[in-house]
């Protein structure tokens, strides 16, 4: 016979996240009144050491058997709470959270109503954590290997620290050379260093490293398992490879001026892109028609910034790639006139805004107003905008035109999201798992996110997040083991009639019929935990742990009661 | 006078997003007018947005903006910085304040159904020496004549040849006959916005008792706010699309020949608002013998002729500048003989122009219909 | 409108990898929406019985609401699909046991969507509110 529950509820504060809008003294003095609610207390942050402390010491002193915090979401800080439920004796399947702070202070502003709210949020999770049923977790080997996906500097990068840490890496590039984007830039921001002093380089290293395989002109086509064990079928790879970790750096593309008929890209050979310019400044030829530009102009935020082009953000690099090629057209072209046009200027970070000087000091002309038009006058084009500093719309006539064009994500991130189950965020880039705490995380366990196939950034952001991402990948790499779902489908063999209704439904093949006794079994390896078999079964046999149907009836008794 | 531009431009029902803006100056640095005259629409919008208005509404500048639209479909954060202008209109309206030639076409249409101020007994002369149907029930196209197709003689030309050719392609189309009132779209955007609403409510239930299928306009300008503002329970075309619609399937035999370089300017209504932009190149193309050419600032750079938004009935700050000088100038310079419009207004602009200009010994303006009708 | 004063009770099953990860996104971007619902996390849309449904529904809620992935982007593959198979048979079994099956509500909501989900609350509380207090609550006890 269990024992009967002895609960202790923890309301947070959040510091005034939750404490602002709820009455956590009210909920508190609530909650005590609940059955088998032994200990109620508030506190400023249950996250905090002394928050968890609360929890320990409250365990061992009063020998609870169950824990409930009501604070964040438990995608956030579960992990957190079950740890210190268990340091105190607890366990850590016997602990539930309330989320009163994203899915209640944050999201109300009635006082009254957010407290209510807050305290059928809490009556629910005693409701449930009363019939929590111990869990044990168990752990499975993680093969000891890691793929990457994208050969641009954020793959390279990230494949490099996993190689170096000791792990095969499987780098998988669509093209047929390594070195992405970065392959196509001239000189980089702020230094001015061609990208040939360390590319080459850095290519050469990563394809005689020897825990590297580098798949070329090949793409990932699927993708099984779950963190610690994902199968890849790659393109040139015999067989599926398989890996423990996974890291996604399939970076940008870059927009597509077309789409800003305006500009006339595509009609006048006088306006070009910034990767356009690239390649010419690399090949030292600035010429248009055969005649060297007398006037050069740049127009920033082409395809950035634009909420009718459903490309609503900042792409972060195209000021700074502005200021470097106005920097390199006036040293080749020393008699031309370069004027920038810009909504605003955008030159943030490490050296941003003494690039920026530099870039004005070397002599371009920084003029505010967003280019609206360009026509052609003669052998030259007009570039039709009002500087607004001015308040005067000016035809400034220029020989070659340079259109600052932003990043967007690639077509194929679809492809990659979809194999994975990956969710992106509305702007078409890969979503991370938290926008400020899990950066490089996604979603799904064992998936890392580096570069711009997160959101568009500069060469020394991307290998950041290279590396983070790269570290991220080794945790279950270097551990050797990840823990299991516990929350496994079990089956309760008196009342299974046989009928095979779970192993038809289950997409991963959990359970099976017993050959001897003609009743189902779950094999708690291959079970993922998403209920789907409970659900079917006609005699309710089989049930999903944590989750089951006396659990769930009673939170919404308790939600509909309260 | 200080007030909430913002508030009051929702209640006439205006789309106008005062505080989305950070004056970039794409509205203004793309306004056709913005080089000619003193209007500037970013500047306007900053002052509507601080509540620094005082100054700007009384500018006679106000009443310089064709509606062209340019600014609302380039804004980059959905401003729609025209929408400022026509707020600012409707409350000089509302006092009163209105350039007298524009007072006199608004008077027009309240009391005989047109700007022009001609007797609504003669909306159909022009289609004396024709068979025009009267709208009926059960008739699959009516036909909707603009104000000016119906009534400037130049433009009668171009309706009657629209008429023959819709006649030789056998499309079963009516006419509302005298009963057919102005649509309002100027009205709407010199911002008369109580007579805009009266003629929608007594225009609308006309025009669905017909029961068509859909409905032919002869002006972009008349398509646009029967389909943007009048929700009406039809399709609304534009002849030209009609017209490539026959010819691609095969109801519209061509059978003359014109022999002529030819080009199109693309009315804003029509293009720039509507992004019409290849069915009226489609019916060029197709006339046997016609060397089409284009000019340099053509579909979404098209400049506009300077005769919507209450143009046509106001001359302007700066009759010196007109857009339609340089407009005929350029298509002029392509070597074209002839300069296609599917515009009444465009029409009458550009055809001023060339007789000011001196081009006339070189350059025609003509419809598209009465060129297509030249080759039936 | 007239509500008179009438707040609906929403019990919403949420999805653990999309609508409630949407529903966090809602609250960590602090989009505003009625406090009327209230969530309970499963981790699949598939494992909603429809037990559940009609006992929020017997309990006394004005509504349910099941929240899961889009079509395809459900992380045990299909659990989205028999979702909806379950909740339209269920919704067939209300109308014809003559109950108001339009008090259940399934939408995909993914993990980016907060502000759908937080628009949908409002939807279906305005709804609710229209439409006045559920009939089916239990007037005895057993």
């Amino acid at each position: 016979m269990e024992p009967r529950p002895r609960i202790g509820v923890y309301i947070c504060h959040c510091g005034t996240n939750v404490a602002a809008t709820v009455d956590v003294e009210a909920v508190t003095e609530f909650a005590a009144t609940l059955p088998g609610v032994v200990v109620a207390r508030h506190y400023t942050y249950m996250c905090s050491e002394p928050g968890q402390a609360l929890i320990r010491e409250d365990a061992r002193a009063l020998g609870l058997n169950r824990v409930v915090v009501a604070s964040c979401s438990p995608r956030m800080h579960e992990p957190t709470f079950r740890a210190a439920s268990q340091e105190g004796g607890v366990n850590p399947y016997q602990f539930e959270m309330a989320n009163i702070r994203e899915q209640c202070s944050w999201v109300h502003h009635d006082r009254h109503e957010a407290t209510e709210k807050a305290k059928a949020l809490v009556y629910a999770a005693v409701m449930k954590a009363i019939r929590l049923e111990p869990l044990e977790e168990r752990e499975a080997p993680v093969t000891p290997a890691a793929l990457v996906i994208g050969g641009g500097v954020a793959g390279m990068m990230a494949a490099l620290d996993i190689a170096e840490a000791g792990f095969p890496v499987y780098l998988v590039e669509k093209s047929d050379h390594l070195g992405g984007r970065v392959a196509e830039l001239n000189r980089t921001f702020p230094d001015l260093e061609p990208v040939s002093e360390w590319l080459p380089a850095l290519v050469d290293q990563v394809q005689r490293h020897p825990n590297i395989t580098v798949y070329l002109n090949s793409r990932v086509t699927n993708i099984t398992g779950f963190v610690g064990n994902f199968e890849a079928t790659v393109e040139g790879a015999k067989e599926p490879l398989k890996v423990g970790a996974i890291v996604i750096a399939t970076g940008y593309d870059v927009f597509d001026p077309r789409r800003k008929p305006e500009f006339g890209y595509g009609i006048y050979p006088q306006v070009v892109t910034t990767l356009e310019l690239e390649h010419r400044l690399a090949a030292g030829d600035l010429t248009v028609n055969g005649k060297t530009p007398k006037d050069v102009v740049f127009i920033k935020c082409v395809g950035s910034r634009d909420q009718q082009l459903g490309r609503p953000y900042c792409s972060r690099v195209c000021c700074m790639i502005s200021a470097k090629q106005a920097q390199l057209v006036r040293q080749a072209l020393p008699d031309a006139r370069v004027t920038v046009f810009y909504m605003d200027v955008r030159t943030f970070g490490k050296r941003g805004e003494e690039f920026y000087d530099e870039a004005r000091r070397a002599g371009v002309r920084y003029r505010r107003g967003n280019v609206s038009e360009i026509y052609r006058r003669g052998d030259r084009v007009v570039v039709r905008v009002e500087d607004t500093l001015l308040g005067r719309t000016i035809e400034h006539e220029a020989d070659l035109v340079v259109l600052a064009v932003g990043m967007e994500p690639r077509p194929e991130a679809a492809d990659i999201a979809a194999l994975l189950k990956l969710p992106r965020s509305a702007d078409g880039f890969f979503l991370e798992a938290h926008p400020k705490l899990r950066p490089v995380d996604t979603a799904v366990d064992g998936v890392f996110l580096a570069g711009c196939c997160q959101s568009p950034k500069d060469i020394p952001d991307t290998i950041a997040q290279a590396k983070a991402a790269a570290a991220s990948a080794l945790i279950p790499l270097m551990r050797g083991v990840v823990p299991m779902e516990a929350a496994t489908a079990i089956v309760d063999p008196e009342l299974c009639a046989g009928c095979g209704m779970c192993v038809e439904i289950c997409p991963y093949g959990a359970p099976g019929l017993d050959p001897l006794w003609g009743v189902s079994r779950v094999n708690a390896v291959l079970c993922k935990g998403c209920g789907a078999c409970a659900v079917t079964c006609p005699s309710k046999a089989i049930r999903l742990q944590h989750f089951t149907p006396d659990q769930i009836l009673a939170q919404v008794e308790a939600l509909v009661g309260w | 006078m200080l007030m909430d531009i913002q508030q009051h431009a929702r209640e006439i029902g205006l789309g106008l997003d005062l505080f989305s803006c950070i004056q970039c100056g794409k509205c203004t640095g793309g306004c056709p007018v913005s080089l000619t005259t003193a209007l500037n629409v970013r500047s306007l919008v900053y002052g509507a947005l601080i509540g620094d208005i005082a100054g700007p509404v009384h500018r006679e500048e106000l009443w310089d903006c064709t509606c062209c639209f340019t600014c609302v479909e380039r804004c980059p954060k959905d401003v729609r910085p025209a929408e400022v202008i026509i707020a600012l209109r409707s409350l000089l309206v509302e006092e009163g304040k209105v350039p007298s030639t524009i007072g006199n076409a608004l008077m027009g249409i309240f009391r005989q159904g047109n700007p022009l101020g001609y007797a609504r007994e003669d909306r159909t002369a022009w289609m004396d020496g024709l068979e025009v149907q009267p709208a009926q029930e059960g008739c699959e196209t009516l036909l909707f004549t603009c104000c000016s197709s119906a009534y400037d003689i130049r433009a009668q030309a171009a309706t009657k040849a629209l008429v023959r050719v819709l006649q030789a392609a056998g499309v079963d189309f009516g006419h509302l006959g005298t009963e057919e009132t102005c649509c309002g779209n100027e009205v709407r955007r010199v911002g008369e916005m109580g007579l805009f609403e009266m003629l929608v409510e007594e225009g609308k239930p006309l025009l669905e008792e017909v029961g068509a299928a859909r409905m032919v306009t002869t002006s972009p300008h008349c398509m646009n706010t029967f389909r943007h503002e009048y929700k009406l329970g039809m399709d609304v075309l534009h002849y030209t699309q009609v017209l490539a619609r026959l010819l691609d399937e095969g109801r519209l035999n061509l059978t003359g020949r014109v022999e002529k370089v030819v080009t199109y300017h693309d009315p804003c209504f029509l293009g720039k608002q509507n992004g019409i932009f290849d069915e009226p190149r489609e019916v060029l193309k197709a006339i046997p013998g016609v060397k089409f050419v284009e000019m340099d600032r053509i579909r979404e750079r098209s400049l506009c002729c300077e005769g919507g938004g209450g143009r046509m009935w106001f001359e302007g700050t700066n009759t010196e500048g007109r857009l339609a000088f340089q407009r005929v100038q350029e298509a002029a310079d392509t070597g074209a003989e002839i300069l296609a419009v599917a515009c009444p207004f465009c029409m009458a602009m550009l055809d001023d122009a060339v007789k000011v200009k001196g081009l006339s010994e070189r350059l025609k303006v003509m419809d598209i219909a009465e060129l297509v009708a030249m080759a039936l | 409108m007239s509500d008179n004063g009438f707040e609906p009770k929403i019990v919403a099953f949420l999805c653990n990898w999309c609508t409630y990860t949407g529903a966090d996104l809602a609250g960590t971007s602090r989009i505003q929406y009625p406090p009327n619902v209230r969530i309970i996390r499963l981790m699949c849309s598939g494992s909603v019985d429809p037990t559940y449904v009609l006992k929020a529904l017997l309990d006394g809620a004005d509504g349910v609401l099941i929240g899961g992935c889009h079509p395809g982007d459900c992380h045990y593959q299909s659990g989205n699909y028999k979702a909806r198979r379950r909740i339209i048979a269920l919704k067939e079994i209300l109308k014809q046991a003559g109950l108001d099956e339009d008090r259940v509500w399934l939408r995909w909501i993914s993990a980016s969507e907060g502000q759908r989900f937080a628009d949908t609350v409002t939807q279906m509380v305005q709804y609710l509110k229209e439409k006045g207090p559920n009939p089916m609550k239990r007037e005895w006890a057993v």
